[in-house]
Formats: C-alpha cells, structure tokens, sequence
C-alpha cells in the first residue's frame, strides 16, 4: 500500500486522477478511499478538496458501509491547515451524522473543537452544521428510548454547544452573530410545537418539531425543551432591541422573526410587538441608507407575515406599521391572506370586516364584538396573549393621562434631550400626523409611548406581565381576569389603525407629541442596559466598546490634548490663571515625548514676546530635572529645550525685542550646543550685532566660562564673512582694553599670527569638518584669517609689531606678500611716532627688510617722514643694512647731501621705483597736497644726475632718470632748464650729457632757440669737441637748429667745421648757400679757410688744413671768449648788412627779370615757400620733437646705451619725412631770388600747414604707442612689492 | 483574503445593459460572477416610449439583434442597442432570470431598487436549506449606457474591496459606509439566506 500511494506521488496532480479514473474497474471502493485518502494527505489544498470530496461521496453515499472504517482519517483532517479543508470536514461531519446518527456520539466533540477553531468562516459553518445537526441529535436521542452514558453525555455536550452558540450572540463578529441568529431561530422552531396553521417548509416537513417529542420520554423533557425555546426567543428579542445592533444583524434577526410567526404563529405576537419596538427605536447608530434599509426589509417581513393566516389578529398592528413604512394600500391589500381558501372558519366575516374597517371607518361597537368572538378561539394560544398584553395594559393606563396639559408638559421636558442632531431614523420616518388631536390619534399616541415604556421595562403592563408570569408558572393556566385587559386592548389596536385615515384639528400639539417620543430611547438607556445584563454581556465587555488604539490614535490623541491646553491659554488667562497655567504646563511638558515638546516649543516660538514666561519656566524645569540628578544626568533635555528656543528664534525672521539676548542671559546653562547656536547666529549677517552684543554680555556677565565665550568671539573674527568679521573685531577691539581679558585675546592673537609660520595652513582655520585638508597650500583667505584679529589689536598695542616682524621673517614668500598688503592699516593708525615702531626700524631683524620698508612707505605715504623716523632710517642706513630702498620713504627727510649721495643708487633700482623715488624728490606724488619740501629742487636734481659719476652708475640709468625729470614738465619749465643748462655749461669738465639734454630742452620748449644757441656758442669757446660726446651731441644740435645753427657753425675753427661736415655732409650745401647770400662785405667776414672747407670737395685738402685752422681758432675763440654775447651782435649786425647788400643788387637784377610778365606771382610763391621753411622749422621742431620726446622711453628700451646717436635718430627720420623742407631746399638752390620776408601769402601759409600736418600724423602714430609706458604705471604697494620681490629673489639666489 | 473567490450575481430587470455591464467588467477583472434580470420579460428601447421590444426569457441574445437588425438597422446602431447586444452575445447565449436560478451566492448586486424589492422577495419565498448567507447589495443606477458603465466600476470597485477583506461578514458594513461617503450614493444592503 505504502509503496504504491508513493507511486502516486511521483506522478503529476492530471496523472493521478487518470490512474483513479482507470483503476475505478479493478479497484474495490476500500482501495480506492484508501488510495485517495493517501494523496489527500500529501497535496495542495484546491486537489485536496477535490478528492476529500470523492471519499466523502465514496463512504457516504455509495459504500456506507465504509464510512465507519475511514471515519478517523478523514476526521484527521480537521487539524488540516487550509481553512477550506477544515470546512469540509464539518460539511463532512454533518453528512455523516445525518447518515448513521450513532456516530453523533463520536463526532459531535470534533465538531465541539471546530466551533471553537479559531477562523470565523470555520466556527460560522460549524454553527450551520449544528444549525443541522441539533435537529439530527435531537430526533436521534427521542428515537431511542433508552439512553446509554454515552448518548447522554452526547446530548450534554449538543446541549452545551447550543448555548454557546447562543453566547455567539455577542461576538465581536458580525458574521457569527449572523449566524447565531439564525441558529436560534432554527433552534426556537425545533423547540416549539408545529401548530396546524403553521408553514411548514417543503424539507422541513420531517424535522423534528417539540410537537414531536413525547411528553413522556424518559430523558428529553418536553417541557424543558419547551421553555428553552422560550427562553431562546427571549433572547433573540432583546438581542433585537440592543441599541447598538448591526443593521446586517437586525436584518437576519428581522427575517428570522418572521420565519418564526410564520412557522408557529403562537409567537406571532411578540413578533408583531418586536416589529414595533423597532419600527418606533430603530437603532441610533444606523447610518441613513442603514435605515431604509432595515426599514424596506421590516416591510417585507411584514408582509410576508401578513400573508400569514394567523396574522389576522394583529392586521391592524401591521398594517400601521406597513402605512407607516410607506405602503401602498393595494399593497397590503394584495398580501392580506386569503381567508376562506386557508382556513374555513366562523371567523370569516368578522375577517372582511377587519378588512372593511382599514379602508372605511371603523365602528367601535363592532369591533367590539369581533374581539369578544375572537378571543375564545385565541385563548388556546396562552404564550400569544400574555405576550401581548404588557403594552396594551399600559397603553391603557396611558390614554386617559393625555391630557392637551400633560402633552404640553411631557413636550416641554422632553425639549431639553432632543439630540442636537437629527436622528438617522427619524428623519426617514417622519411624516406629519393628520389627525392629531382626535381621540384615536391619543390612543394612537398612548400606544406607542406604551412600547417606549415597555421595551425599557416599566410602566403597568410590564408590572402585570411579571405578576402573570408568575402566576402562569404557577398555575400554568391563564385566567380569565385577563379577557376584559385583551379586549379592551383589541378595541385600542382598531382605533390606531383608524386613526391614520382620519383627520384632527390640533395638529401642532401632536407634532409636538410626535417630536417628543424620539429621545426617550435616549434616555432610558441606561435603565435598559440594566434589565438586560443578564444576557446582554456585550454592552459591557470593554472590548465592544472599547477598541485598543493604535499607537498612531494614541499619539494623535495626545497631540491634539495638549494643543487644546496650549490653545486655552487666552481663556486662562482671562480667568486670571495664566501664572499657574505656565507652571502646571511647564512641569507637564517635562513629561512629554519628543513630537509634544517640538509642539509646545512650536507655540512658544509663535509669540515668543508674550510666551516666554512659559519658555523660561519649561526651561528652568528642565534645568531642576537635570540637577536633581546631578553627577550623573546629562543635560540633554535641558538642552534640547534651550536650542530649540533658540534655533526657533534664529529662524524667525527680525527679533529686534532682544528676546535672544534675554534668553541667553537668563538661561540657567549654556551649554556646548547653545553655543553653537548663538555663534550660528552671531554668524548670520543680518543679526551679527545683536548676537554678539549678546555674546559680550556673556563673555562680561558670566565670568565662570568667560573664556570659552570669549573665544568663540575671537573665533569669529577670522570669519570668512566680511560684515561678521568686522562686527567682531570692533567687539574684540572694546574688550581688548579691559584688563582680565587683554592677556587671553592677545595671545589668541598671537597664537593665530603664529600660525603663519606653518607651511601649510593648519586645520584650525577650515572649521573641523575640513580636517582633512591640512595639506592645502596657503591661500589669501587663510593668511588674512590668522592676520585679521592681530591686526587689529595692532593700533591699540603697538608692542605686537614686533611680533609679526619675527613672524614675517619665518613665513613664506605668498604670506609675506599678504602680509605687506594687510598692514597698511594698522601702520597707518600706529603712526611714525609710534616709539616701537621706531624701535622695530632700529632693530630691523634680519628677513623683515621689506616688512620695514613697507612700513615706512607706509607712513610717508601720505605725511613728510618725522624727524625721528629719519634718524633711525638712516642709522639703520648706515649702520646695518645699506640698503638704499630704505631711503627712498624718508627722501625728503635726508639732506642734501645724501641724497646726491644715494642717487646713483636709487636710480639704478626698478624704473617704477625709480619713478617713486622721483615723486618724491620733485613733490609730484599722486598729485597730492605734498607738504613735504624737498631738499633737492628739480634744477640740482637734473644737475646732480649729470654729475652722477659714471663709474658709480651707468649711463642708462641716468638717461633713464634725466627722461623721468623731462617727463614733469609742470616741474622742469623752460626757466628751470635754462638755469639747468647754464650751470652744467660753466662745469668743467662738461657733463656728458650736456648736449642731449640741451636738445631735449630744445625740443620741450622750441623758444629756448637762442638761448641753446649761446650757449652752442659758448661750447665751441669751451672747445667742446675735446669732448667726444658731447661734440657729437653738439653736432646733433647744430643739424636740428639748422639754419639757426649755421651762425655757430661758421664760429667753429676749420678743422672742426671739417670734421661737423665729415658727420653730417648734408649740412656742408646749405651753410655754403648760406654764406653765399651774405653780401660780399660780409662774406668777406668769412675767413678764406672756412670757405675753402665749405667749398672743397676733396677731403685730403681740409685733413691737411686742420692743424692750422684748429690753432687759429683756439686764439680767435680765445680772444673773443670774454665778450661773447658782444660778438654775436657783431655778427648779427654784420648779416644785416649782408642782407642788405643783397637786397640793393637784387633791385639791380630785377628790370631783367620782369620782361616776363607771369613770373612775379610765381616768384613770390616760390620766394615765400624759400623763406617759409626758413621760418617755420622751429614750429615743425616742436612737433616733431614733442613726438620724439614722448616715443623716447621706448626707444631707449631697445637701443644700447649710446647717447651721440640716440637723440639724433628722431630728427633724422623727421628730416625724411618732411620732403616739402627739401623741395624748398631744392628751390631754394633753384632760384635765388629773395623776398621780403614779412610778407605771408595764403600758399606759403598751406605749405607750413602741409608740413604740420605730416608732422602732427607722426604725433598720432607716437600716441598709439604711449599706452605701452602709460600701462606700467603701477600703484605704491606693487611697487613695494616689486621691490620686495627682487629682494626675495637676490635672496634665493644668495 | 477568503479562499474561495466571491460568487456574485449582478442583476437587473431585463440583464441587458446594466448587469451586462457589470457582468462585462466583473468577468475581466476574474471574478465568478453570473447575471440576471428580475422582470417578467426581457424589454428593450423600441421606436417609441410606449413600444418597446419585448422578448422572453429564453430568446438568445443573437436572436434578438437578428430581430432588431431586421426591425430597424439604423435606430438600433445608433442608440446602441445592437452593439449592447452584440457585446452580451459574446458573454453568454441568453438572458438569464433571477428568480429561475437555484445557485448559491456570496453577494447579489442589484441595479435598481426594484430589482432589489425582487430579488429580496424571491430570496425570502425560497425555502430555506443552508442558513448560508447572501448578502443583496443595491447599487442605484440609470439604465443608460453611460450610468451603467459608471455603475459597472462602481460595483466592481466595491467587489473588488469585498474581495480583500479578510471576514467579508464582519467587514460589510463598515465598508458600505465607507463607500457610501466615498462614492455620495446610497446602498440599500441586507441579508438573506439560503
């Protein structure tokens, strides 16, 4: 067997049904339940089912006989864990017990255990199954006569499931409860006899009714079971009215009501009288679709029992109640039982009358007598009357009280418990009352208070009811007292259903009525739960009522109770409470989880200004909670609390009330955190003021931790943030005179200034989140970080300067640099009497050079050096370190002296420095108010650079000085340079650069031309050419101020004339027609040896003149030295005599010249174009100089240091570039006629101008290149640091 | 989740649109689910108000857009009719009709309050076996093509939520109301048995 269900197994789920399907020929039943069996054991649910089902079909239906056999295995699988299998089992179960009822005995404790299994849809079909089975039980124990240990404990156990079902009633599930429901009322109608009028369902013809059951059997009690049926509809009933009942509950309840009066009619009357307890209290927890609903399903049940032929006593009940749901008549009228075909009976008529009576008017009288007929044949159904009687009695009881005065009353208390919403129910039902006020609608009106008060247990009839009941059990027999009550009662019923057609006049009295009778539920709900706690446990087991909430609910819950008592607080306030509000809230918050603080601290920081007393108290609480536990608590609460309040206020927006500040200096503790916080929002821009006010209050007010206040202050002022920084700094600089806290702050200062001697900018300054960059190089930014605080305490204690000194010496070229950039401030306001000052220029430690020098620049910037400063400087100068650069800041403090003395020197350093040195020596720095007199003035300037030894200084340098000098020509007027050029000239020997500064005057002020030509004069007496260089210069001179020259010229002895026309050949023409226009008499002035050098062309002639001449001239030159100024008026005069000769054998000429009539005009223009150039080249000089001069600078840049030929290359390319001079020139050989050089006409005027504007292009085309110069104009502290630049670098190279 | 899948029956009066409808879209989303109508007969739109095409139960869906076809092509196409029964051919042969159906169901859904009035009738005239549960939904909805395909969401939302609750019995109610606040309709909701 084992081996072949292991087969099975093998195969797939498809393959296994085919063995089954092939096998069924040769295998017995036995086999295959056994086969089929085992599979089941071992597959998937859904296949499971599938072949559980075959077995069942198998054992139950086709081989009964084998169920006994499989009954445990398939039993066993009631432990199944598919919820499906478990169900099936019960199914099973249920067949089976049906099948062979022996095995009740067995199976109903399994079935016992699965109502009790812990899956609603398992326990719900266990209650269907007993539902079945209890019938099954039930026949089966009255079928045996004699009952075995095993059968009665069997029946025990039925009669223990059927409570506990019954218990189910009041499960948590709704869907149990359903089910109980219908299990009781399958149970109320097993346990109540079936009467002849009962419906009795096709299928249910043969179950076992109590009518079944022997009176006499010797172990089922008839009347026991009787009663417990009963007792079950009791409690069906109450269940019903429970206000808390479940539409879906109420619905089956409905349906099993109806069930219930259709199948023994003789409780139709506590069905009828549940209908309306109902109808009149639905439920108050229904919603509104609930309503129509139940009240749509009432309907139908009312209906259905109306059909009902024992209905007929409570028509007039339904049918109320039908009209009240909103029947139509017809409807009712279609439902009403056919009473002749169901029952022949005496009856008939006064039925049809009832029948009448709903659509006519009724008439008491009659119905009178009906009931009277009517109740002899009821009074068989003793439960039905009883049953009904409690409401009417008191309904009765009722009638007569009703009074307009009564209703009116009852309407006014009532008023007080109306819900202040309309109920559900009542807004579904309602509908106006059309008879109010006639005596049927009282009777109406007293019936339905009387089932208010019934349902809720009082009231007379409920008294009599109990009374009766107890009697019944005693007697067991009704009595006939109660025939009058139940008539009486038959007559009310008539006239309510009468009451609906009539109509009445008080209709707001009875709307009233109508209104009132809706709370009552309300109120006497208490009294109810009281009778009904015997079986209504449900109301009071907290787990009905009370759901456990989630933690979400719970901490809803509790954020919103604290938001109300956070929002109470203007009530309280009112109420004159709020300090004790503060204080009871305070300590509460203390309590609180971490999303209640951050909400009490959320409305705290709303209005901070007004709720502070409650921020102070929270946190005063806070600091209690942590002292009490002193060594060992942590703050963290406490400061939770305190950063909260203050991160809060960080974010709001202006906090101009100090409200920060007094936090801070209020709090009990700052903490480490608080810190942060209030340096966060010393940090923010906007608020930098009022955090550090409140910073400096802590540093002043809270001396225990002043330091570590102090230092975040100090921190603060190495902040990246401009406007913080300064902010901290001016704080710093207040605190730095208080005496406590001068040592702290200087030596932060210094530790910081330290720092610079790192080669990596330490970690300190990136904050601690960028540990990890300690190896970053230097940069402005972190250099100026460790400079800021120190340079600031600098004015205010000027003993730190020594300090940085020893610092600048250690530190790298970058942080020197930035250093030298920095400290032009505090310099300034230390000022150069600062005695540590000069006390650092007087030690000047070695490597703080330019830190000195800077400092000194720095101080004569803007003042003349104090006599002091200079003494030290030059000591220094002197003594130690003769470096030049470091006069250059005291210049004008030095005497005349030594600063001829230093100029070679200082002009041999950079040009910009230079060009510093020069400002300062001539007062032209940066166009300022200079006070400050030079002791040099500009004429012993220019002067002392001539005379500059050549050997200390090369001629570049100089050159380079003498053009800087020429460069100020608001300084060096023609005045200036005449008195210049004057003395140079008397110096003997001549300076070498005598001439190029001559030219260079020349062509600055071109109305200097006769005076350079006396002094050309007085050069040639000096005997010039025995200075090469200055001979070539003169030559150069000569050549530029042709035709002035050509008088100086032919002053010069032969040989040097000679050697002038060897230089410049060109000039030889030009002088020789020069003196050829003298007039015989003054060229006879000329001696016969220069006339040979003008007129010869072979050169050997004139190397051999020279010895001579150049002795003659020495006497001649010598002779007329004392009187120079003498001969040249001679020989002006002496021209003028020429000219005037001249111009007497011109007239002679002229009569030949004028037979050509067209020639005089053209001879004037060409007369005039002959003297125009004559006259106007100084003018073309000056422009063309003017160019020259200014393209100069970066000329000399490119050319050797040659000076002869330098200042000649301007002129000589101007001479190319003017043709119109050398057409003239032309012209002039050409003809020879001259003109009255006092007439201008317009051509030669255009001519001159041509010539100007050719020279005035040259002008532009010098201007394009001056950026070039202007560019390296560079400000002071560059200069400096050029200077230290070079400095740093002889270093390196050292 | 329950095992067993919701067995719901979707009805209206004639099974045509509205149950067909849901029927459609219950089907596709893999519910078992079956469709009836609760009239006497099966009425569809004729050319006036006061003449509608009436059918009985038994005529197939075929048959009667064959006789409508015929009857008038066009009016028929263009109000729908013939495309609505084309659509229900496609689900099953024939109207089915309420009260003529012995199965067993977890959940009726009706279109129209009357339809529900017919079908709680019928479920409380039968004789009761089981004691199973049933539970009658009433979803209102117009008998238009449009409400009835709103309709049909709305049903197969509320099957769908249904379905997910772990004890549909107890959960119900809960979930009606939910729905009711949800959708702003109002269901009528009871409980018959079997």
């Amino acid at each position: 067997m084992a081996s072949r269900s292991e087969n099975i197994v093998c195969m797939s789920v498809a393959s296994q049904f085919f063995t089954q399907d092939d096998g069924v020929d040769n295998m017995t039943t036995t086999e295959r339940v056994v086969d089929l069996l085992n599979q089941a054991a071992l597959i998937s649910t859904e296949s499971k089912l599938t072949i559980l089902k075959q077995v069942q079909e198998l054992i139950i239906n086709k081989d009964p006989s084998l169920l006994d056999n499989f009954l445990d295995e398939m039993i066993a699988f009631q432990a199944d864990k598919s919820i499906e299998v478990r169900k099936f089992v019960i199914g099973f179960i249920e067949e089976a017990c049906k099948r062979d009822n022996e095995l009740l005995l067995k199976l109903i404790a399994n079935l016992n255990m699965l109502l009790r299994d812990e899956n609603v849809n398992v326990v719900k079909k266990a209650i269907l199954t007993m539902t079945q089975l209890y019938k099954v039980a039930l026949q089966w124990m009255v079928r045996s006569r004699v009952i075995n240990d095993k059968q009665d404990s069997c029946w025990e156990m039925v009669s223990d499931m059927v409570n506990d079902i019954n218990q189910l009633l009041d499960s948590d599930n709704d869907g149990i409860r359903t089910h109980a429901i219908k299990f009781i009322e399958s149970l109320i109608i097993t346990l109540s006899p079936r009467m002849p009028d009962s419906d009795v369902p096709k299928r249910q013809e043969n179950d076992i009714s109590l009518d079944r059951v022997p009176k006499d059997h010797p172990y089922i009690k008839y009347d026991i079971l009787c009663e417990y049926g009963k007792a079950a509809l009791e409690q069906l009933l109450k269940f019903m009215v429970h206000p808390a009942i479940s539409s879906i509950n109420l619905t089956a309840a409905l349906g099993s009501l109806a069930t219930i009066a259709r199948q023994r009619p003789m409780f139709m009357s506590e069905v009828i009288q549940a209908y309306e307890t109902l109808h009149a209290n639905l439920p108050p927890t229904l919603a509104k679709s609930q309503v129509s609903s139940v009240r749509k399903n009432l309907k139908l049940h009312l209906l259905s029992v109306l059909k009902h032929p024992s209905s007929v006593e409570f028509h007039n009940q339904i049918t109320t109640l039908l009209l009240d749901l909103g029947t139509q008549q017809q409807e009712i009228a279609r439902n009403m039982p056919n009473l002749k075909e169901s029952r022949k009976r005496p009856r008939d008529e006064t039925e049809q009358g009832l029948k009448k009576i709903k659509m006519d008017t009724p008439l008491v009288e009659d119905d009178e007598d009906k009931d009277l007929e009517v109740m002899p044949a009821m009074s068989a159904k003793s439960s039905a009357q009883s049953a009904q009687t409690d409401t009417d009695i008191t309904a009765e009881f009722l009638q007569p009280l009703l009074t307009p005065e009564n209703v009116a009353n009852l309407v006014l208390i009532s008023m007080v418990y109306l819900p202040e919403t309309m109920p559900a129910s009542f807004q579904a039902t309602y509908t106006p009352v059309e008879s109010a006020g006639t005596d049927v609608q009282i009777k109406h009106l007293a019936r339905l208070m009387a089932t208010q008060m019934t349902s809720a247990g009082i009231g007379p009839g409920v008294e009599q009811m109990k009374q009766q009941k107890v009697e019944q059990k005693e007697e067991k027999i009704s009595k006939p007292e109660n025939l009058p009550i139940i008539r009486r009662m038959y007559s009310l019923t008539q006239g309510q259903a009468i009451s609906v057609v009539g109509s009445g006049a008080t209709v707001n009295l009875q709307e009233k009525i109508q209104t009132k009778r809706w709370p009552e539920p309300i109120i006497p709900a208490a009294p109810m739960r009281m009778v009904g706690t015997g079986i209504r446990k449900k109301i009071f087991r907290l787990n009905d009522v009370i759901k456990a909430l989630t933690d979400v609910q719970i901490d809803n819950l509790k954020l919103n109770a604290v938001r109300r008592i956070l929002q109470s607080e203007r009530a309280v306030a009112c109420s004159g409470a709020a300090q004790v509000r503060v204080k009871i809230l305070s300590r509460m918050v203390l309590e609180f989880d971490e999303i209640l603080k951050s909400e009490v601290l959320s409305f705290i920081l709303e209005d901070m200004r007004n709720r502070i007393d409650l921020a102070f108290a929270w946190l005063y609480q806070e600091y209690n909670a942590y002292l009490s536990h002193f060594p060992d608590g942590s703050p963290d609460d406490y400061d939770e609390c305190l950063i909260g309040l203050l991160a809060g206020l960080q974010e709001r927006p202006d906090q101009k009330d100090g409200v920060f500040s007094r936090l801070v200096l209020e709090a009990p503790l700052i903490t480490d955190t608080a810190l942060e916080v209030i340096r966060k929002y010393c940090e923010d821009e906007s608020r930098s003021y009022l955090g550090m006010s409140t910073l400096r209050d802590l540093i002043f007010k809270r001396p225990a931790r002043q330091f570590q206040y102090l230092h975040v202050m100090l921190d603060l002022c190495s902040h990246e943030k401009d406007k913080v920084r300064q902010q901290a700094l001016t704080f710093i600089k207040r605190m730095y005179e208080r005496e406590q806290l001068r040592d702290y702050i200087e030596k932060f200062a210094l530790n910081y200034l330290q720092l610079l001697v790192h080669p990596n900018p330490p970690s300190v300054l990136f904050g601690a989140d960028k540990d990890t960059e300690v190896a970053a190089p230097w940069t402005e930014e972190t250099e100026k970080q460790c400079l800021y605080l120190y340079l600031a305490l600098l004015p205010q204690n000027h003993k730190l300067i020594h300090e940085l000194a020893s610092v600048y010496t250690e530190a790298i070229a970058d942080i020197k640099r930035t250093v030298l950039r920095a400290i032009d401030q505090p310099i300034r306001g230390m000022g150069m009497n600062s005695p540590e000052l000069l006390l650092l220029v007087e030690n000047c430690p070695k490597g703080a050079e330019t830190l000195v020098t800077r400092c000194l620049h720095i101080l004569t910037d803007k003042a003349p050096p104090s006599p002091e400063l200079v003494k030290q400087v030059r000591d220094l100068y002197q003594k130690r370190l003769p470096d030049v650069r470091f006069l250059i800041p005291v210049l004008n403090g030095l005497e005349k002296k030594e600063i001829i003395q230093a100029l070679p020197k200082l002009i041999k350093l950079n040009p910009i420095v230079v060009k510093e040195v020069f400002n300062r020596l001539l007062g032209t720095q940066h166009g300022e108010g200079n006070s400050s007199v030079s002791p040099l003035n500009p004429g012993e300037l220019l002067i002392a650079l001539h005379n500059i030894d050549s050997t200390k200084c090369d001629m570049k340098s100089i050159i380079k000085a003498t053009n800087l000098c020429f460069g100020e020509r608001n300084v060096y007027t023609s005045e200036v340079l005449a008195v210049v050029m004057q003395q140079l000239m008397e110096q003997n020997p001549l300076p070498i650069l005598l001439m190029r500064t001559v030219i260079q005057s020349l062509t600055m002020y071109p109305r200097l031309g006769g005076f350079v030509m006396n002094i050309l004069s007085r050069l040639i007496m000096k005997q010039v050419w025995k200075y090469p260089k200055v001979w070539e210069g003169f030559i150069k001179c000569c050549q530029r101020t042709k035709p002035q020259s050509f008088q100086v010229l032919l002053q010069l002895p032969p040989p040097q004339l000679s050697a002038v026309f060897e230089k410049c050949p060109e000039l030889r023409e030009p002088l020789l027609a020069h003196v050829r226009s003298f007039t015989p008499h003054q060229q006879a002035h000329i001696p016969s040896s220069i006339m040979v050098i003008l007129e010869a062309s072979s050169k050997q002639e004139l190397q051999t003149d020279l010895p001579q001449m150049e002795e003659e001239d020495k006497e001649q030159i010598v002779a007329s030295r004392p009187a120079s100024q003498e001969m040249i008026a001679v020989r002006l005069a002496q021209e003028k005599a020429l000219k005037r000769q001249l111009e007497e054998e011109q007239k002679l000429k002229q009569p030949r010249k004028t037979t050509v009539p067209p020639t005089p005009s053209l001879e004037e223009i060409m007369d005039f174009r002959e003297e125009g150039p004559e006259v106007e080249t100084p003018t073309i000089f000056i422009s063309m100089e003017e160019e020259s001069n200014l393209a100069e600078p970066s000329q000399d840049k490119t050319i050797s240091a040659k000076i002869s030929v330098q200042p000649a290359l301007p002129t000589m390319s101007l001479d190319r570039k003017s043709p119109e001079v050398e057409q003239g020139n032309t012209q002039e050989k050409a003809s020879s006629v001259p003109d009255s050089p006092n007439k201008e006409s317009n051509t030669t005027k255009e001519a001159v101008n041509g010539a100007t504007t050719t020279a005035d292009g040259n002008v532009n085309e010098a201007k394009g290149k001056s950026p070039e110069t202007t560019a390296e104009d560079i400000l002071p502290a560059e200069q400096s640091e050029e200077l230290m630049d070079q400095d740093t670098v002889e270093k390196q190279e050292s | 989740m329950p095992l067993s899948p919701l067995r719901v029956a979707v009805v209206c009066s004639s099974n045509q649109n509205r149950s067909m409808e849901a029927h459609n879209i219950l089907s596709k989303r893999g519910f078992i689910v079956r469709s009836f109508g609760t009239g006497t007969h099966v009425k569809l739109p004729g050319p006036a108000p006061d003449k509608p095409n009436v059918y009985d139960f038994k005529t197939t869906y075929d048959q009667m857009y064959n006789d409508l076809l015929r009857k008038d092509k066009e009016l028929y196409t263009q109000n729908g009719i013939l495309h609505m029964l084309d659509r229900n051919k496609r689900i099953k042969p024939r109207p089915e009709r309420f009260q003529s159906c012995k199965d067993v169901f977890d959940l009726v859904v009706t279109c129209e309050e009357r339809v529900y009035d017919q079908v709680l009738e019928d479920l409380n005239s039968r004789e009761q076996e089981t004691c199973q549960p049933v539970h009658v939904i009433n979803v209102d909805i117009q008998d238009n093509h449009e409400e009835a395909t709103l309709g049909a969401f709305l049903i197969c939302e509320l099957c769908q939520c249904i379905q997910h609750t772990d004890d549909m019995e107890n959960d119900i109610d809960e979930l009606l109301q939910e729905f009711e606040e949800k959708s702003g309709r109002t269901f009528l909701h009871t409980v018959c048995f079997y």
